[in-house]
């Protein structure tokens, strides 16, 4: 066997560990991609009977974002098993007792449930902030690229670009500046 | 020119008791109103101020009717908080149609786009005095991110 040839192989089986950093994604999107790194659904030679899927390291999940008011729409239904045991939680409920549980339960639910689901999901590894242990960081060699971009709060604008944007309206001659 | 009317009104103003200004531009009334306090006394008054965005006016902008999409053509998000500021008084208040000069589809999808950066959070500073500026110490739901979908806007 070449070099390259070995090389390709090792690419080919080696499990990859990916990071995505979660500030300001909508979870439901991110567990589609975050799902496709996880199963190994980008690669060639995926089966559902071939372990092939990826680590993915999951990073400030406090930060994400939901359209709208989706944080109190969104109910999270648990059930004791006893009679009258049905408990709701809001989508913020749930986030603020754990903040990387949102997300997780978006990636679990965006795979089908089967035998190899809690296999997969052992190899998701969720962070609330962005302290990951170093044994973790080590082995990362890919960022997935985010769907949404961050946006700019006006009070971090720094103070050159504030000044020297292009006005699109001036105020008329009898205005009381306020 | 303008030194001849100078001498000439000052020469008039000498002579006659009452003056009126000369001016060969269009003086800007543009008021700013400041608060001294002076020994138990408080002094407010509306001074004459130029326009701080004067230098700085894009030039299709200068027109008598001018809308951001209508005449440019522009696709603002609420995320644009660099133009959507402009609509904006320091307290947050959105500028009546007079000012702003705005067809009236447009006033209403810019006053929504303004209510969105500011739910989402990224106009922190443009807000009434009381308001606790980090979005992150508001109530309840209201400290998550949150963003907004331009296609919700029903205008």
């Amino acid at each position: 066997m070449s070099i390259a040839k070995r090389v390709q192989q090792w690419a080919t089986f080696a499990r990859t560990w990916h990071i995505y950093d979660c500030t300001w994604q909508n979870p439901f999107e991110s567990a589609k991609l975050v799902k496709s790194h996880l199963m190994g659904l980008q690669k060639p030679i995926y089966h559902p009977m071939n372990d092939c899927g990826d680590h993915v390291v999951l990073i400030n999940t406090r930060e994400i974002a939901l359209p709208g008011d989706e944080w109190v729409k969104r109910v999270y239904f648990h059930h004791t098993g006893y009679p009258g045991g049905a408990s709701w939680t809001l989508a913020w409920q749930l986030h603020e007792k754990d903040p990387t549980m949102v997300m997780k339960k978006a990636v679990y639910n965006s795979m089908r449930g089967n035998l190899q689901r809690r296999h997969t999901m052992q190899r998701l590894h969720l962070f609330a902030d962005d302290q990951v242990p170093e044994e973790i960081l080590q082995n990362v060699t890919n960022q997935i690229r985010t769907p949404r971009s961050i946006p700019q709060r006006l009070d971090h604008i720094d103070k050159e670009t504030l000044e020297n944007f292009p006005n699109i309206m001036d105020y008329p001659k009898d205005y009381i500046l306020r | 020119m303008s030194s001849v009317l100078q001498l000439a009104t000052r020469t008039v103003r000498s002579t006659i008791v009452q003056v009126r200004g000369v001016a060969t531009t269009m003086p800007r009334q543009i008021k700013e109103i400041q608060e001294k306090q002076e020994n138990n006394v408080k002094i407010i008054e509306g001074v004459n101020v130029e326009s701080p965005r004067a230098n700085l006016m894009l030039k299709s902008a200068c027109q008598t009717k001018f809308c951001p999409e209508c005449t440019l053509g522009l696709d603002i998000k609420h995320t644009d908080v660099l133009i959507l500021s402009q609509y904006v008084r320091s307290d947050g208040c959105m500028l009546p149609r007079r000012i702003t000069g705005l067809c009236h589809r447009q006033q209403k999808k810019m006053g929504t786009l303004v209510t969105m950066a500011q739910k989402a959070g990224l106009m922190p500073n443009l807000a009434p005095e009381w308001s606790k500026r980090d979005p992150k110490k508001r109530f309840g739901w209201r400290k998550f991110n949150k963003y907004f979908l331009e296609s919700t806007i029903k205008y």
